[in-house]
């Protein structure tokens, strides 16, 4: 089995295992600037087996792979998406909110805040523009990295801040870590584990270029 | 060094077992959250910084001065959040296990900041009392170690805020109890809180998703404040 097919199935089992999953989950990673690996829309993540985790084109797919392939497009920085379904993240997503810096661990790895897009690729990548995850207006949310390991952290983080946000309607309202602190620890973060991150990617880089020189230049593999 | 090789590959296996244990409950997620336990007066053993607890060793587990956290030994570099462990032990005598994690409906009342009534006797026995939150202070700075010591006192457990919950116990069986009842007594209060604010009798989460949604209008800002809830009436609630 490949060493990227491989990746992919074991997040997708550490996906379900955090019950962080619902109906039409989707992850993908990037496998050099033209291809992406990206599970079989339809195939619930839990039942991913090899063969559902399709090499495709950036440029020619299907409407069920467009917004991960556009992702790509705009995004060299982007080497992995997930596209989930979290139970806690729907509440929000459907209000159309902005989660704020709840929790420490959401400034460091998500970020200051996280936006809800509109469902259409346009709203998607603008709200996505300097930041690694959103959530999709009546829909679920997209987390993305330099590896899939950082886009699956994303997934737990916004499931988790998410929870938070939403239990404050019935506890009282969060109360948000001021705005230079959330950014300096995500400063921190960035700095701390970019070189970590560069080593898992330069790896897995090195992989792709032996898979890429022997696997078929087609629009699936 | 006062304690035997054969204490210390007992409290290593301890452990070991403990953040194993802390997974499979869902008390914690991957490689987060941390454990400490007492050597003797001035060391303990720590989980070490970045490891899932699946795969870390007895032997892994670093030996760490109680009086200056710096100073390690043995095993791989220990945690980061060393120094609030080491600050609890230093200060109280009779705790011998610690536990700072992340739990899903504890992280809740964290990032609110809002203190846990006691919701049950057996809390009121484990935890010592209501359970404070520390005051809030960036990760491995002296604000937030204070903050947890100063929140600790009299208790064996506090919030950290937007942060977590630290526990601590005679040992580590203890500690694991009282994780486990504030994650349960947290949940009860939410719980509480939702029937409260919807007026409802029987709680699902549905009911909370849909009392949140209903704060917000239709371009995503909010229209209506969160419920400060009255939290005497939610324990009286719970006591009656």
């Amino acid at each position: 089995m490949e060493k990227i097919v491989e990746t992919i199935l074991q997040y997708a089992q550490k996906l379900v295992a955090e019950g962080v999953t619902g109906e039409n989950d989707m992850i993908s990673m990037r496998s050099g600037l033209n291809y992406m690996y990206v599970t079989k829309a339809g195939v619930k993540l839990a039942d991913l087996k090899e063969e559902d985790v399709i090499k495709l084109l950036i440029f020619k797919v299907d409407k069920e792979y467009f917004y991960h392939a556009e992702i790509y497009k705009e995004r060299e920085d982007i080497h992995a998406i997930c596209q989930c379904y979290p139970k806690w993240v729907m509440p929000v997503a459907k209000a159309g909110a902005t989660i704020p810096a709840v929790l420490d661990d959401m400034a460091q790895i998500v970020g200051p805040s996280c936006k809800t897009a509109e469902d259409d690729i346009h709203s998607i990548i603008k709200t996505l523009k300097g930041r690694n995850s959103c959530l999709v207006k009546d829909s679920g949310c997209i987390t993305s990295g330099r590896t899939l390991d950082e886009a699956y952290t994303c997934v737990l983080v916004l499931d988790k801040a998410s929870r938070c946000f939403v239990a404050s309607s019935v506890i009282g309202e969060n109360k948000i870590i001021n705005g230079f602190e959330a950014r300096l620890m995500r400063f921190i973060y960035k700095t701390k584990y970019s070189k970590k991150n560069q080593q898992n990617l330069s790896q897995l880089e090195e992989g792709e270029k032996q898979q890429n020189t022997s696997a078929k230049e087609e629009g699936e593999v | 060094m006062a304690w035997d090789k054969e204490t210390e590959l007992k409290l290593r296996q301890v452990i070991k077992d403990s953040g194993v244990a802390l997974l499979k409950e869902n008390l914690v997620q991957g490689t987060w959250g941390n454990t400490a336990v007492r050597l003797d007066e001035d060391h303990m053993l720590v989980t070490p910084t970045g490891l899932d607890y699946i795969s870390l060793t007895p032997e892994d587990m670093p030996v760490v001065q109680i009086s200056d956290p710096s100073v390690w030994s043995d095993g791989k570099k220990p945690t980061s959040e060393r120094k609030i462990h080491a600050a609890i032990m230093q200060a109280r005598p009779e705790i011998n296990a610690t536990i700072h994690s992340h739990p899903l409906f504890c992280s809740i009342m964290a990032s609110a900041r809002i203190p846990l009534p006691v919701m049950s006797a057996e809390m009121e026995k484990l935890v010592g009392g209501e359970c404070r939150v520390g005051a809030y202070g960036l990760p491995g700075t002296k604000k937030l170690k204070e903050g947890t010591v100063a929140a600790m006192q009299g208790r064996n457990a506090c919030f950290m805020a937007n942060h977590g919950v630290f526990c601590a116990g005679k040992d580590m069986d203890e500690a694991f109890e009282i994780i486990r009842i504030m994650e349960k007594s947290c949940y009860e209060y939410i719980k509480e809180c939702t029937l409260k604010a919807t007026g409802e009798t029987t709680y699902s989460d549905e009911l909370l998703f849909d009392y949140f949604v209903s704060q917000f209008d239709e371009r995503g800002k909010k229209i209506k404040a969160g419920k400060k809830v009255d939290v005497a009436k939610v324990t009286d609630a719970d006591n009656k």
